[in-house]
């Protein structure tokens, strides 16, 4: 029944679970804590827990008061003592209570029920609350401690994954015990491999990694690069002042400079802006240095290289040598007259064939005949409408004027001369009274009417549409005009001295421009927009067609020889044909700015002039040679100025006096100005 | 019918064989793009142009003869090797088969790219030739970021750190630096060469940042194929002057970051040991070099004063032309101490390139801030608390200015705390280009005065002297062309009065009267000759436009590109000059 320390210990260890024949003597009631019993009374509820805890400790160290051993206590049953204590000394026992008393006794007393009486030591022992706990506890079977679980999860101590069983008890296969033939194989692959060298395991050695490369260039045929020929990158630019840390204050641009950067295009805008540091430690890292290497890179691998020769010339050597001008002269160089008068653009003029007079048309309505000598202005007609074009007859004893006002074609008879040639021209220039009114026969319009103009004397050409220019022959006796709205009918013949009009051409190639007779022969000129038309009136059929290669022809002149001709045109070309040569342009000059209003030739010298919408007109020399082998020659003379732009619209007309190297032009700033030698 | 038609069975002729595209090439080649760049770049092949482009305008065409160039090279299969390397590793690794792995990377495959230097440039003179691109691209990295985890492997940045201080090494020790310049994007130098022109770019000495717009895969192929070419070149020119190539530093001023300070030493001391040491060193090389540089470190003693010996040993040793004695001779008798915030690598670089003794604040320095035969401090900070009145105080400008225009100038500009002049780049030709600079023309002067300088430099000790010296030259000068003009002045007067008199005598009375009207025929000829002056410009004008129209269209325009490409130079050089006005007259404005 007795029971050591030991026990004890078991019990406050918890975990283990308790073993019933421990406990089995639990009637006898022999626990025994001595230090919490000893004091009973005494204890509070606050200190019972740290007793509790403390309790393994002096248990240990407390030992039983009683040394008699494990004797049955029956033996001392008569005995005044129940044992011996440390000392040797007997322990005596209690005065035995009556049971009155002691139920008096523990009917006051409210722990009497944790009161338990030790027999071996013969004393009461108070149990405390905790220990109570825990018997209650173990009588109803459970653990002594609250915080034992009883059932923890089972921890497996062997993997059961995918095995079925955990153990095999199959016996052990044979191939355990035997040499594996494939490592064997494995093995002498190896084995040979590593004797053969084909496996190493040493680190390769550092072998030196530079060495004298170039060493004697004495041999050239080996220092020859292979393969095609080397194109060596152009080397980057080099740094201007402006990328200086600390450049002059010129190169630094102003803040509306940089603000203007950006309305330039992408493309254009610097990539650089200079910037100014005070000091050497105020410089930044450049943020873009890798990017500008890395486009170095792919300038280097990724750019098409070739080699471009770059040509250091003076540009003074690329113009041609000109013969010298001295040479050429007489030309037209300065201005020596003014002919003033008109009130509105001067639109055409004329020069009649001695040279004595010019006439000129004006879009303020009038026309004006003036004295060359003089610059007097002889006559006036006032024609009530925009006067587009004057032509003399180039006949000296007929002073005819071919003037088109507005719409249609005025012959006009100019008074000057003497009375007999008078008298001619106003025969001339009479129409009798025959009745034209039987070619109304369809119900098309009539080409021209020639009806007479009783106001200034002379003839009306009534076209039906538009006229834009007249031209004489030579012989004075045909002219042409043209009509360029006209269709079939656009290009019409007049015979003066018969009053008759016919129009030969039925079809052309684009709108025509002009036209123009041959200077001596029977041919004739019409320039469309993009060619020039030569027929033989004679025979009736086209000749040649000369292509201009021009936008649009705006006017034409024929050489006094008849196989040059030069064609002006709107985008400021002047073409030169040689219809021997070729019916392309033998030379194309690119003179003028803006449109060409008039090209001319001058009848006696070899020089010819255009006119054009800038303000300026030029003069050439023009030779033609005799000798079929040799080209004309051309040679530009001058740059005659002088007009000045109204409207927009610079020199509208330029003609030479027949006998002198004069030059005549007609300006939008109603003047006309001479220009001699 | 398509325009390049090619019946079936005829072989193309022409630029249709010569040429292949690039995507074409690259299947002909049987390599990957990214392969057939690498091997573009390291063996040189570029596009080229042809006269017609057969496959269409928008396409890169190279030559057959270089693709067949490259068909031939045994790189490709190399290049093969190493992808299949690469694969083999792969599945090493995901075998587990860590054994063949580990085995397989201590043994990759590599190759050598010094075939490829010798067959790209068969002479040295070759190499230095191209040898710009080289140069700014092995500093430029030399400047990036060391750092792990970056795009760039730390030990190349390393690489070209070392390759580009032997390549300074060299240019300071033969003394073959001609110009520099501190620009914004970096500070450019040139050096001559066996006669070639090399320039180069360095970015300043601060933290570059890694973008994201750059392709590393091609800046990094390029730097392989020039970190080689440096290399070998600097072989070469070591060679040439009798140092053993791969120079052994001391492992102290290493480590204090002065490596170039350390080659130097290096190559002075390399000269007298002379073939020894590469044997010692050879064998154990740690060991060695330790007791290398400690024996280096011994040799030159610390006497500051050993740069200085091997300058005076090589003047002996080889024949220079003029310039490059100028050069040596600059700094001659100078010695400077850089403080700690200039830039010291390169004041460090052309310094000594250019004969003079420096020194610097910092550990492993020769000699100290204390020392009394310094003569020039070069400093960047706005004021010098503490001065020592033995020495000039410059800012570092100043070094650049001065081997710009190969004179020592002047200091006084470029005392601290002052905004220095304006820095202007020498690579340009200030006549050519239609404008100099004011600066420009003050330093033409001052070289001018220390040519006519009879007399030798006063000893660099008392500065003021020689500069007062000096701006008396430029006075004299000065004061000789305006003699001149006075000169020419007085003539002028001189005849005016002759005239005057001629007329006075001619008519005697009414002088009173005739003053007057010859006033104001004066102003009318004026207005006249004005007149007349124009009409003669517009002759000449004329005269020049009448002979452009019978020019033919291509000529007339070649005429017109020259005439635009002169009008936009006149345009920038009037630009300048209205910039400078008005930056003169808003300085005399705020004057007042």
């Amino acid at each position: 029944m007795g029971h050591s320390d030991g026990d004890h210990d078991d019990l406050s260890a918890d975990d283990s679970p308790w073993s019933e024949d421990i406990w089995s003597d639990d009637n006898e009631g022999s626990l025994s804590f001595e230090d919490s019993g000893e004091g009973s009374d005494a204890e509070s509820d606050e200190t019972d827990a740290l007793a509790a805890e403390e309790s393994d400790s002096s248990e240990d160290e407390v030992a039983p008061r009683n040394t008699v051993g494990d004797v049955p206590l029956v033996w001392y049953k008569d005995e005044e003592h129940v044992g011996y204590d440390i000392s040797g000394r007997k322990i005596k026992k209690r005065d035995r209570e009556g049971r009155i008393e002691a139920y008096l006794r523990n009917a006051d007393d409210a722990k009497n029920w944790r009161k338990i009486y030790d027999e071996y030591n013969d004393e009461e022992v108070q149990i405390t609350k905790e220990e109570a706990k825990i018997i209650s506890r173990m009588l109803k079977g459970k653990t002594p401690h609250t915080n034992v679980d009883p059932y923890p999860d089972y921890v497996d101590w062997f993997e059961y994954d995918d095995k079925g069983h955990p153990l095999s008890s199959a016996p052990e296969p044979k191939r355990r015990f035997v040499p594996s033939k494939w490592e064997q194989k494995k093995v002498v692959k190896l084995v040979r491999a590593i004797r053969k060298g084909w496996i190493k395991f040493d680190k390769p050695k550092e072998e030196p990694n530079f060495y004298l490369l170039w060493g004697d260039e004495t041999d050239t045929a080996d220092n020859k690069r292979q393969g095609l020929s080397y194109i060596p990158a152009p080397k980057p630019n080099l740094p201007g002042h402006e990328e200086s840390y600390n450049p002059s204050v010129e190169y630094i641009p102003t803040q509306e400079e940089i603000d203007s950067y950006q309305l330039m295009y992408e493309e254009d805008r610097p990539k650089f802006i200079p910037r100014r540091f005070d000091c050497l430690r105020s410089v930044p890292a450049y943020e873009k240095a890798l990017r500008e290497g890395f486009d170095r890179c792919l300038d280097l691998y990724l750019c098409p290289r070739t080699r471009k020769k770059r040509i250091n010339i003076d540009p003074e050597s690329l113009k041609p040598k000109l013969p010298s001008k001295k040479d050429l002269r007489p030309y037209p160089r300065t201005c020596y007259l003014e002919f003033k008068g008109h009130n509105g653009p001067v639109k055409s003029l004329s020069v009649e064939a001695s040279g004595q007079w010019i006439a000129s048309g004006s879009s303020d309505g009038t026309i004006r005949v003036w004295e060359v000598e003089t610059g007097r202005c002889i006559k006036v007609w006032k024609v009530g409408g925009v006067v587009h074009r004057v032509a003399w007859n180039p006949q000296p004893d007929r002073h005819i004027l071919a003037a088109i006002v507005d719409h249609d074609l005025l012959l006009l008879n100019a008074e000057i001369g003497d009375e007999e040639v008078q008298m001619r021209t106003k025969k001339l220039l009479h129409i009798e009274e025959l009745a034209p009114e039987e070619e109304e026969t369809g119900d098309k319009k009539p080409a021209v009417k020639w009806v007479n103009h009783d106001k200034f004397d002379g003839i009306m050409l009534i076209h039906h549409k538009a006229v834009s220019t007249v031209e004489w022959h030579f012989k004075g006796d045909y002219f042409t005009t043209v009509v360029p709205s006209g269709d079939s009918r656009a290009v019409l013949l007049h015979q003066l001295s018969k009053k008759h009009s016919h129009h030969p051409f039925r079809k052309l190639p684009g709108l025509p421009i002009a036209a123009v007779f041959h200077p001596s022969q029977k041919m004739f000129f019409v320039a469309t927009k993009k060619f020039v038309q030569v027929y033989d009136l004679q025979k009736a059929q086209i000749v040649k067609k000369l292509e201009s290669g021009v936008r649009e022809i705006s006017s034409i002149s024929i050489h006094p020889g008849g196989d040059n001709v030069i064609v002006g045109s709107k985008d400021g070309k002047l073409c030169w044909f040689d219809t021997d040569l070729s019916t392309r342009p033998y030379k194309a000059l690119k003179t003028h700015l803006k449109d060409i209003t008039s090209v001319t030739f001058h009848r006696k010298y070899p020089l010819f002039a255009s006119s054009s919408e800038d303000c300026t007109a030029y003069v050439f020399h023009g030779m033609v040679y005799s000798d079929l082998n040799q080209n004309p020659l051309i040679v530009p003379l001058e740059i005659l100025r002088g007009h000045s732009s109204s409207d927009g619209r610079g020199v509208l007309d330029c003609k030479f006096h027949p006998r002198q190297p004069w030059l005549f032009t007609a300006g939008a700033d109603s003047l006309i100005r001479l220009y001699c030698d | 019918m398509p325009k390049h038609y090619r019946p079936a069975g005829k072989k193309k002729e022409g630029n249709a064989a010569k040429y292949i595209t690039r995507t074409k090439a690259v299947k002909y080649l049987q390599i990957s793009l990214a392969t057939f760049r690498k091997l573009c770049i390291l063996k040189g092949v570029f596009p080229r142009d042809p006269k017609k482009k057969v496959e269409g305008n928008h396409k890169t065409y190279y030559h057959m003869k270089d693709i067949a160039f490259l068909f031939h090279d045994p790189l490709i299969e190399k290049f093969r090797e190493i992808k299949v390397h690469r694969k083999k590793v792969k599945k090493a690794v995901a075998k587990k088969n860590k054994d063949l792995a580990d085995r397989l990377l201590n043994r990759p495959p590599t190759y050598k790219l010094d075939r490829l230097i010798l067959e790209r440039y068969p002479t040295f003179v070759d190499a230095l030739r191209d040898l710009d691109d080289c140069l700014t691209m092995v500093h430029l990295f030399a400047a990036l970021p060391a750092v792990e985890g970056e795009r760039v492997q730390v030990q190349r940045i390393h690489n070209c750190r070392r390759l580009s201080h032997e390549w300074q090494a060299y240019i300071s020790r033969t003394h073959s630096l001609r110009k520099t310049f501190i620009s914004v994007k970096g500070i450019y130098y040139q050096a001559e060469v066996q006669g070639q022109k090399i320039t180069w770019l360095t970015p300043h000495a601060l933290q570059q940042v890694l973008t994201d717009d750059v392709d590393f895969n091609v800046m990094l192929t390029f730097l392989e194929f020039y970190e080689t070419l440096l290399g070998f070149m600097n072989f070469k020119l070591y060679h040439s002057i009798n140092v053993n190539y791969p120079p052994v530093l001391d492992p102290r001023l290493e480590a204090l970051a002065s490596e170039l300070y350390a080659l130097c030493r290096y190559m002075s001391s390399g000269i007298v040991p002379g073939n020894s040491e590469p044997a010692k060193l050879v064998e154990d090389k740690d060991e060695s070099e330790l007791r290398l540089a400690q024996l280096q470190h011994q040799l030159p003693s610390n006497e500051p004063g050993a740069l200085m010996h091997l300058v005076q040993e090589s003047t002996a040793a080889d024949v220079e032309d003029d310039d490059a004695k100028e050069c040596r001779s600059l700094f001659k008798n100078v010695k400077f101490y850089l403080s700690r915030e200039v830039p010291r690598e390169s004041l460090l670089f052309i310094i000594p390139a250019f004969g003079g003794t420096v020194s610097w604040e910092g550990e492993g320095a020769p000699f100290d801030e204390t020392d009394e035969d310094i003569t020039h401090q070069i400093v960047d900070r706005p004021t010098q608390s503490h001065v020592f009145l033995s020495r000039e105080y410059v800012q570092p400008q100043w070094i650049y200015d001065c081997v710009n225009a190969r004179i020592v100038l002047p200091t006084e500009g470029y005392v601290v705390g002052r905004v220095p002049p304006p820095h202007l780049s020498p690579f340009v030709d200030n006549n050519a280009e239609g404008y100099i600079p004011e600066y420009a023309e003050t330093i033409k002067k001052l070289q001018a005065a220390a040519r006519n300088q009879v007399l030798p430099l006063p000893s660099i000790g008392d500065e003021d002297m020689e500069k007062t010296l000096v701006e008396a030259i430029i006075d004299r000068s000065a004061s000789n062309e305006v003699a001149e003009k006075k000169r020419k002045l007085e003539m002028l007067e001189q005849q005016y009065h002759d005239e005057l008199k001629m007329e006075y005598e001619g008519k005697t009375y009414s002088h009173t009267k005739a003053d007057n009207p010859t006033d104001v025929v004066d102003n009318d000829s004026e207005a006249a000759n004005n007149h007349v002056d124009d009409s003669y410009k517009q002759a000449e004008k004329d005269a020049a436009d009448i002979s452009k129209t019978v020019m033919s269209r291509k000529q007339r325009g070649l005429l017109e590109a020259i005439e635009i490409h002169h009008e936009r130079k006149k345009d920038k050089v009037n630009l300048l000059k209205k910039r400078k006005k008005n930056a003169e007259s808003s300085a005399s404005t705020k004057g007042r």
